[in-house]
């Protein structure tokens, strides 16, 4: 289903119906999915649409730009660095533009999704949760459904120290996209309360595609972070 | 001369001209504020929070004025020394002249630096419960939750405790649900559990409570905590009762009305007299 599509067309995959319809000036988009139905004008006949899935923080409403894991505690050695695989569930984006000027008329997502609070609720972050275990090598997944963080961990401080949370901030995420939708990211420990996360550029294969993010679209003024630090702790 | 009235000095050396020419300055620099401030809404509206856009649009236009101000005053061929000490002066007949406004004003600013409220939030002060609409220099407008305008001058705000709904990220709130004495209390237990693992705002950690608080007079009080993200807790709250309520019932657990079983003891000879009989209560 991801992909680029000329407009009119109609794609359906897993219980989901992506159609454009066009008219004269005017072309109607629907959208079917388990979650609920979607239609809308667009002001063009004839254009592209790009489906892709974009950071899994839009649903089911905007409260955060946090993505939380939440896996089973993991034992890092001091100064060693370790290579995880984590699945989180995939928010299907659709833009509508072209060249660099995109602007993203619908998001949806066969997951159901669960926040939660890192830190305090005076200067923590709410965040969404993913609950998940970890994996040795990389998961087969569903691309529609779930994705895949290949995340290196890397235990720079003195002590063993049992990692089980692992926080991402939204405008730090680049998504990529083939036979299955990868995240590649980085976490530094340097303590049992403090680590920095970083998503890393690049795709986990080399065919995959990076995904148009949702991020940009929103045109705001606060500067993109490079990484995010942890200051809550890294375990439960 | 035609226009020699200009030069006719009205206070001091200060003319006519020079007044028209300060008061064009000035405008000049209030129509330039409006025009920038314009222009920043236009462009940085769907970049910028909106009550952050607005605070910053009016600091802007401040120093705007300001800046046409200090421009203009050459015209009075003033020297800025001297009028530092007369300002200073006025400043001072002015300030005990009107402390109310000045006393206004020192709180806004602070309202401003210190930000315990900031526009949008959800807040009580003193008796009035609202959304803070705007933070002007001298008083704070609040819609009520009734959408009545109200205007607080600064100063009382500053001095009053302040509840902010939404100065944290996350809130508590609670329901108090009855069962009836007949129901599996842990059955109940584990019913609104599920029901608040599956909703989406309810959050994970801090996790919810749900225990049994109190042995009622009517009924069993289960009692639970929900974590909601302040943003959405109020569509939380008012949604999630009659959710629990509902699938309570669809599990076959009662929620009793207030009850009280009156026993009515017949009088025989052998026992005490009518007027001493007695009522038994029981709980339901």
């Amino acid at each position: 289903m991801f992909g680029v599509y000329q407009i009119p067309f109609c794609v359906e995959a897993k219980g989901i119906t992506i159609q454009v319809v066009s008219g004269n000036s005017l072309s109607t988009y629907t959208r079917i999915s388990p979650g609920g139905k979607i239609a809308k004008q667009l002001g063009y006949g004839k254009g592209k649409v790009i489906i892709n899935p974009v950071e899994p923080v839009n649903l089911p409403s905007e409260v955060t730009g946090m993505l939380e894991f939440h896996f089973t505690p993991v034992a890092v050695r001091p100064g060693s660095t370790i290579t995880l695989y984590l699945k989180f569930p995939v928010e299907i984006g659709v833009f509508v533009g072209d060249d660099e000027n995109y602007t993203l008329i619908d998001v949806f997502s066969l997951a159901k999704a669960k926040y939660s609070l890192y830190g305090t609720p005076e200067k923590g972050f709410i965040t969404r949760h993913v609950e998940c275990e970890v994996f040795e090598s990389e998961p087969s997944t569903e691309p529609l459904e779930e994705g895949v963080l290949t995340l290196s961990l890397n235990n720079s401080s003195r002590d063993w120290i049992e990692v089980s949370r692992a926080v991402f901030e939204g405008s730090t995420m680049r998504l990529f996209y083939g036979n299955c939708v990868a995240m590649t990211g980085e976490m530094e420990v340097l303590s049992r309360a403090i680590a920095v996360t970083r998503i890393h550029n690049t795709g986990s294969k080399d065919a995959m595609k990076p995904a148009i993010r949702v991020y940009p679209t929103r045109k705001s003024l606060i500067p993109e972070k490079l990484f995010f630090v942890m200051e809550y702790g890294v375990g439960d | 001369m035609a226009f020699e009235y200009l030069n006719y000095a009205l206070i001091g050396n200060v003319t006519l001209l020079d007044l028209i020419i300060f008061g064009i300055a000035v405008l000049l620099a209030v129509v330039i504020a409006k025009a920038v401030g314009f222009y920043l809404k236009k462009t940085f509206s769907d970049r910028v929070e909106m009550a952050e856009l607005e605070f910053l649009i009016k600091v802007i236009q401040g120093l705007i004025i300001v800046i046409g101000i200090y421009l203009a005053l050459p015209s009075f061929d003033i020297n800025l020394a001297d009028m530092l000490v007369v300002g200073g002066t006025i400043g001072l007949v002015i300030a005990f002249a009107s402390q109310k406004i000045v006393s206004n004003f020192g709180s806004g600013l602070f309202l401003i630096i210190e930000r315990p409220i900031k526009p949008g939030d959800s807040i009580n002060i003193n008796s009035v419960s609202g959304t803070v609409e705007e933070i002007r220099v001298l008083s704070t407008i609040i819609k009520t939750h009734e959408g009545i305008y109200v205007r607080i001058p600064n100063e009382k705000v500053f001095s009053s405790d302040i509840t902010n709904y939404v100065a944290n990220v996350a809130r508590r709130f609670e329901y108090t649900i009855g069962i009836s004495y007949r129901s599996d209390a842990g059955k109940a237990i584990q019913i609104v559990k599920d029901l608040l693992e599956k909703e989406s705002f309810v959050l994970r950690h801090p996790a919810p409570s749900v225990f049994v608080d109190t042995l009622g007079d009517s009924s069993v009080n289960l009692r639970v905590f929900i974590w909601a993200p302040s943003r959405v807790w109020w569509s939380v709250r008012t949604q999630m009762l009659w959710t629990i309520k509902k699938a309570l019932e669809d599990g076959g657990i009662d929620i009793p009305f207030p009850q009280r079983v009156v026993t009515i003891s017949r009088a025989t000879r052998d026992a005490v007299p009518p007027h001493e009989g007695k009522e038994a209560e029981h709980h339901g």
